[in-house]
C-alpha cells in the first residue's frame, strides 16, 4: 500500500502528499487555539473608504478638514481622511513660516480673507475648543505691519490702502515725519510713504495653530494616516459642451496611499479629493492628469504652483527697535520683525527672479544675508549695523507662478478634485478663509461668506491674472 | 410545486456551465420565467392550502410572500451586474451560486407544510447570506456586520429548535394544518409562558424588534447591493411569516405575553423614523426605515384580528418592494459618486431626471401615499390597532408623519437643489437600471389596482 501512494505521485498526478500537508495546515490554523492570520492586519493603513481625502495635513489641509466638519448639517456626516507624507513636518511651510497676519493686500478678497482669519485667531479657543485639552496660547502679538514705499509706489499704496480702508481693514498712511515721531529708530532716507496697519495685524505661532487644529479635527472624527499618495484611479467620460466642443471630464475614484519605507499602499474609495499638497501641489495635480494635453488648451494648463525656497535669518541686536516694532517691510522688499522679548529679530528678503535658490534641498545660504539683506536692513535702521545673525533656516512657498495667489475651488476638467494651494506666502494667515470656503463649495456648491471666484482655476486657461502687489 | 424548486436548484448547474457572457441573459430570463410559477397559486377560492405535496404547500399567506421572492431573484441579478463586472467567471458564478442557494431555501421555507422543516430552511438562509454579506461586501465593517447578523438570529432561533421539538413531542405533528386543527389552550403557567418566548424570539430578531435590531443597519449598509435587496425584501419578511404560522398554537397567551413587544414596537417605530430624520448615509437610513415599517407588522402580527394579518400581510409585499427599490436606488447613487452620503450628491434632477421620477416614486410609496398598497397595509394595521387600544393612534400616525418627513427630505436632498459641481460627468442612467426600477414600481401600482390578491387568509 505505502507503494501505491508513490506509483500515483510517479504517475505524474502531482504531489499528493503535498496538497494534504497544506490541507492539513489550512485546518490546523483554523481550529480554535492557534492564532487565525487567515487576515491580515491593516489597522495601519487608512480605512478604505472615505468621502473627502485632503492631501497634505498642513495648516490648509487641516482648515478644510476642520471647516468640512463644522459646516456638515449633521454630526458625523462626512469622512474625511488627511493624508499627510511626513507628520513632523519637517518641511512643511506651515512650520518654517514668519507667522505674520496682515491685511495689507491691494486684492479685496485677500483682505477679506486676512481679516477673518483675524477674527478666527482672537477667537480661537471658542472655535478650537477640545474638552480635553487646555487652552491655545497663540502668542498673538499684534504689533501691525508697516509697508513702506518710495515715490514711485506711493500712488499704488494710497490706492491700495483706499481699498483697504473700504473693506474694514485698520489701516493708516504715514508720512516720513510722522514716521520718525512715531518710530526713532527708522531712517526714512527714500521713503515717500508709509501704511500702518493699526489692529488685527501682527504675528503669532504658526506650530500653536497647527497643533490646536489638528487636536480639534481629530476629536471630530477626521482620520490622519502618514503616507504619500502615488496614484489616482479615475474614471474619464466625454461630453460636449455647449458649443459641441468634445471635452473629456474626468473623476478621481480611488487614491493610493502608499506607506512610508515600504511598499504597502492602501486603494482609498473617495468621491472628492482636495489638493492641500503645498509646495508639492503640482506633482499631486500631475499624477491626476491635470496638464497632460496639448499647450495652451485647458487639458494642457497646468498647476502653476511650484516651490520657491526662501530663507529667515535670525539675528540679535541689543540697540534695536523696542518692543511696539511692527513688522517692517521696507521698500528694497526686505523685512524685519522682532521675535521675543530679548532683542532678538528675524527677517528675510524675497530674492529677485535670477537670484531664485534651488528648491531641491532646505539648505539656507548666509551670503545671501551678507550681501542681499544686511546692507538694506543697515539702511533703513541704523541700529541694524551692528547685528549679529544667530540662526537661520530656510521653508518653501508653495508660489503661484501665474499671479501669486492661491487657488482655490474645482478643476473645471477634473470635476472632483479641489485646490486649497498656491498662496504664495500667505497661505497662513489666509488659511481659516479658505477653508471656510472650500467647504462651502462641497457642501453648498459656492462660495457663501467669501467670494473667491477671483481665485478659480479657469483663470489660468483664460490667462486673467488677479494680481497681488504686495507680497513680501 | 415541484415546477419551482427544481426549476430553482437546476439554475445552479445553468450558472456554472453558462458561457460566461450569457450567464446573466440566461439567468435572468430564467428566473423571470420561474417567477411566473407563482401566479398560478393566486386564485384559490377557499382557505384550504393548495396541497402540492405532503411537504410543500401554498396557502394566500405564503403565495404573495413566494411571489415576492421569485421576483426578486431576477432584479436581484440585474442589480449585482455592474459591481461583479470585474470579477473572474468563477468568481462572479459563485456569487450567483450563492443568490440561487438562497432562492432556493426562501422558496422552500414558505412553501413548508411542516415547522421542524421550516425552521431547518430558516436556518439554512443565514448561510448564503451571510457568505455574501461578509466575501462581497464593500469594507472592512462587514465582518463585523456579518457577525452581528449571524448571531443575533441564531441566538434567537434556537429556543425555538428547543420549543418546536417539545411541541413534536406533544402533539405528534407539527403540520400546519394539523396545528390549527389539535392545538389546545396554553394556560398561564411559567413554562407556557417561556415556551411562548421561545416560539417567538427568533422571528422577533428576525423583523426586527426595536430592542434587537442592531444587526441590521449594520448588515444592510455592509451588504452588496443583491445582499440588501434580499436581506431587505424576504428575510425580513420570514419573521413575520414565521410569527403569523406560529400563533394558533399560542392561543391565549399572546393577549397578554404580547404587551411588552407591542410597546416596543410602537415606541421602536417613533424611535427609528427619527433617527432616519438625522441619518447622512443614504443606505443606513433605508435601513432604519425597514426597521420603522417593521414594527408595523409586529404590531399586526400580535394584535391577531382578521384584519391586522391582512394588513401585515399587504405591508410586507408593499415594504419589500418598496425597500428593494430604494436600496436599488441608492447603489446607483453610490456606483456613480463612490459615496453614500446623500449631501454630497445633490440635485440629481438635473441630470437625471427619469431616475428622479423613480425615486420619487420610491419615495412616495414609502411615505405611504394613498392609493398604494402601502397606505392600504399601514391603514389597516393602524386601525386594528387603534379597535385594540385607542392611544395607540398617537404612535402611529407620529409615525406615519415622521415617515412622511424623511422620506422627502432624502429626496429633496437628492434630487433637487442646485447641482455639486464634482458630479457632473456622472454616467447616464443604463436601461438596466431603469427597467430594474421600473419592474420593482409596476407590482406595487398594479397591485394597487387589485389588492385582494395579497390579502391573505381573509377574503
Amino acid at each position: 500500500v505505502a507503494h501505491a501512494g508513490r506509483t500515483v505521485g510517479r504517475l505524474g498526478e502531482g504531489d499528493w502528499d503535498g496538497k494534504v500537508s497544506e490541507i492539513k495546515k489550512k485546518i490546523k490554523s483554523i481550529l480554535p487555539g492557534t492564532s487565525c492570520d487567515l487576515l491580515p492586519d491593516t489597522s495601519h493603513l487608512p480605512p478604505e473608504h472615505s468621502d473627502v481625502v485632503i492631501v497634505g495635513g498642513g495648516v490648509l489641509g487641516l482648515s478644510v478638514a476642520y471647516w468640512l466638519k463644522k459646516l456638515e448639517s449633521r454630526r458625523g456626516g462626512i469622512r474625511v481622511l488627511v493624508v499627510e507624507q511626513d507628520y513632523t513636518y519637517s518641511q512643511a511651510s506651515t512650520g518654517l513660516s514668519v507667522g505674520g497676519i496682515c491685511q495689507q493686500f491691494s486684492l479685496p478678497e485677500n483682505i477679506q480673507l486676512s481679516l477673518f482669519s483675524a477674527s478666527f485667531l482672537r477667537n480661537i479657543n471658542e472655535y478650537l475648543a477640545v474638552t480635553s485639552a487646555p487652552p491655545l496660547d497663540l502668542r498673538f502679538n499684534p504689533s501691525g505691519y508697516l509697508l513702506l514705499a518710495s515715490e514711485k509706489d506711493a500712488a499704488a499704496m494710497e490706492s491700495n490702502v483706499k481699498v483697504q480702508k473700504q473693506e474694514g481693514a485698520k489701516v493708516c498712511l504715514m508720512s516720513p515725519d510722522q514716521l520718525r515721531n512715531k518710530f526713532p529708530w527708522i531712517n526714512t532716507e527714500g521713503v515717500a510713504l508709509a501704511s500702518y496697519g493699526m489692529e488685527n495685524e501682527g504675528w503669532f505661532d504658526p506650530w500653536c495653530l497647527l497643533q490646536g487644529l489638528r487636536q480639534k479635527v481629530e476629536s471630530m472624527g477626521v482620520f490622519f494616516c502618514q503616507g504619500e499618495v502615488t496614484r489616482f484611479v479615475s474614471s474619464s467620460q466625454r461630453m460636449l459642451t455647449t458649443d459641441d466642443e468634445m471635452v473629456i471630464l474626468k473623476r478621481i475614484h480611488e487614491v493610493h496611499v502608499k506607506m512610508d519605507h515600504s511598499l504597502e499602499y492602501q486603494p482609498v474609495e473617495c468621491a472628492i479629493v482636495i489638493n492641500a499638497a503645498g509646495a508639492w501641489s503640482a506633482q499631486i495635480a500631475a499624477l491626476a492628469g491635470i496638464g497632460k494635453g496639448p499647450p495652451g488648451t485647458l487639458q494642457g494648463t497646468k498647476l502653476p504652483v511650484e516651490p520657491r525656497k526662501r530663507y529667515v535669518y535670525v539675528w540679535h541686536c541689543p540697540q534695536g527697535p523696542g518692543l511696539e516694532t511692527p513688522l517692517v517691510a521696507d521698500t528694497s522688499g526686505a523685512y524685519f520683525r522682532r521675535e521675543g522679548l530679548g532683542s532678538n529679530y528675524l527677517g528675510g528678503r524675497s530674492p529677485t527672479e535670477e537670484e531664485e535658490p534651488d528648491p531641491a534641498n532646505l539648505e539656507v545660504d548666509h551670503d545671501f544675508f551678507q550681501e542681499k539683506v544686511w546692507p538694506h536692513l543697515a539702511l533703513r535702521v541704523p541700529a541694524f549695523e551692528t547685528l549679529k545673525v544667530q540662526t537661520a533656516w530656510a521653508g518653501y512657498y508653495d508660489y503661484n507662478t501665474f499671479d501669486q495667489n492661491g487657488v482655490v475651488g474645482p478643476h473645471p476638467l477634473v470635476v472632483n478634485m479641489y485646490f486649497a494651494t498656491g498662496f504664495s506666502g500667505h497661505g497662513l494667515q489666509q488659511a481659516p478663509g479658505v477653508g471656510r470656503a472650500v467647504a462651502e463649495m462641497i457642501l453648498e456648491g459656492s462660495f457663501q461668506t467669501i467670494d473667491l471666484s477671483p481665485f478659480l482655476f479657469n483663470r489660468f486657461y483664460l490667462g486673467e491674472k488677479t494680481q497681488e502687489n504686495n507680497i513680501m | 410545486m415541484l415546477k419551482m424548486v427544481f426549476s430553482t436548484i437546476m439554475l445552479l448547474p445553468m450558472t456554472w456551465f453558462s458561457k460566461n457572457n450569457m450567464i446573466w441573459i440566461n439567468l435572468t430570463t430564467h428566473g423571470l420565467i420561474i417567477s411566473l410559477i407563482p401566479l398560478l397559486f393566486f386564485n384559490q377560492t377557499n382557505s384550504n392550502l393548495i396541497n402540492c405535496s405532503a411537504h410543500l404547500s401554498s396557502d394566500p399567506l405564503t403565495t404573495p410572500l413566494l411571489m415576492l421572492t421569485a421576483w426578486l431573484l431576477p432584479l436581484m441579478i440585474m442589480a449585482s451586474q455592474y459591481h461583479l463586472h470585474n470579477e473572474s467567471p468563477s468568481r462572479k458564478k459563485l456569487y450567483l451560486s450563492m443568490m440561487i442557494f438562497l432562492q432556493i431555501s426562501l422558496i422552500m421555507t414558505f412553501m413548508a407544510t411542516e415547522l421542524i422543516l421550516f425552521y431547518i430552511l430558516f436556518e439554512t438562509t443565514l448561510i448564503p447570506t451571510l457568505i455574501i454579506i461578509t466575501r462581497w461586501g464593500i469594507q472592512a465593517e462587514r465582518l463585523n456586520a456579518g457577525t452581528y447578523f449571524l448571531f443575533y438570529t441564531l441566538t434567537g432561533s434556537l429556543p425555538l429548535l428547543i420549543m418546536l421539538l417539545y411541541i413534536y413531542n406533544d402533539l405528534g405533528s407539527l403540520n400546519i394544518m394539523f396545528l390549527t386543527l389539535t392545538a389546545q389552550k396554553l394556560t398561564s403557567t411559567w413554562s407556557h409562558n417561556l415556551l411562548w418566548l421561545a416560539c417567538m424570539m427568533a422571528f422577533m430578531v428576525k423583523m426586527p424588534l426595536y430592542g434587537l435590531h442592531l444587526w441590521l443597519p449594520k448588515a444592510h449598509v455592509e451588504a452588496p447591493i443583491a445582499g440588501s435587496m434580499v436581506l431587505a425584501a424576504v428575510l425580513l419578511k420570514l419573521g413575520g411569516y414565521g410569527m403569523m404560522r406560529l400563533t394558533p398554537i399560542l392561543d391565549p397567551l399572546t393577549e397578554y405575553m404580547a404587551y411588552p413587544f407591542l410597546m416596543l414596537s410602537l415606541w421602536g417605530m417613533i424611535m427609528t423614523s427619527s433617527i432616519c430624520l438625522r441619518q447622512t448615509d443614504l443606505k443606513s437610513l433605508i435601513a432604519y426605515s425597514s426597521v420603522s415599517h417593521m414594527a408595523l407588522v409586529i404590531v399586526a402580527s400580535l394584535i391577531q384580528t382578521p384584519w391586522s394579518f391582512t394588513g401585515a400581510i399587504i405591508l410586507m409585499i408593499a415594504h419589500g418592494l418598496t425597500s428593494s427599490m430604494l436600496f436599488c436606488l441608492a447603489n446607483s447613487n453610490y456606483e456613480r459618486t463612490h459615496s453614500r452620503i446623500m449631501m454630497l450628491s445633490r440635485g440629481l434632477q438635473t441630470l437625471l431626471p427619469l431616475m428622479a421620477f423613480w425615486w420619487f416614486m420610491a419615495n412616495l410609496t414609502n411615505l405611504a401615499l394613498p392609493p398604494t398598497i402601502n397606505l392600504m397595509g399601514e391603514l389597516l394595521v393602524v386601525t386594528t390597532s387603534f379597535s385594540w387600544s385607542h392611544i395607540t393612534i398617537m404612535f402611529t400616525g407620529l409615525n406615519m408623519l415622521i415617515t412622511a418627513l424623511y422620506s422627502l427630505h432624502m429626496y429633496i436632498t437628492t434630487q433637487r437643489g442646485p447641482l455639486t459641481h464634482h458630479i457632473t460627468n456622472i454616467k447616464p442612467s443604463f436601461t438596466r437600471e431603469n427597467m430594474l426600477m421600473f419592474m420593482h414600481l409596476s407590482p406595487i401600482i398594479l397591485l394597487s389596482l387589485n389588492p385582494s390578491i395579497i390579502m391573505g387568509l381573509t377574503p
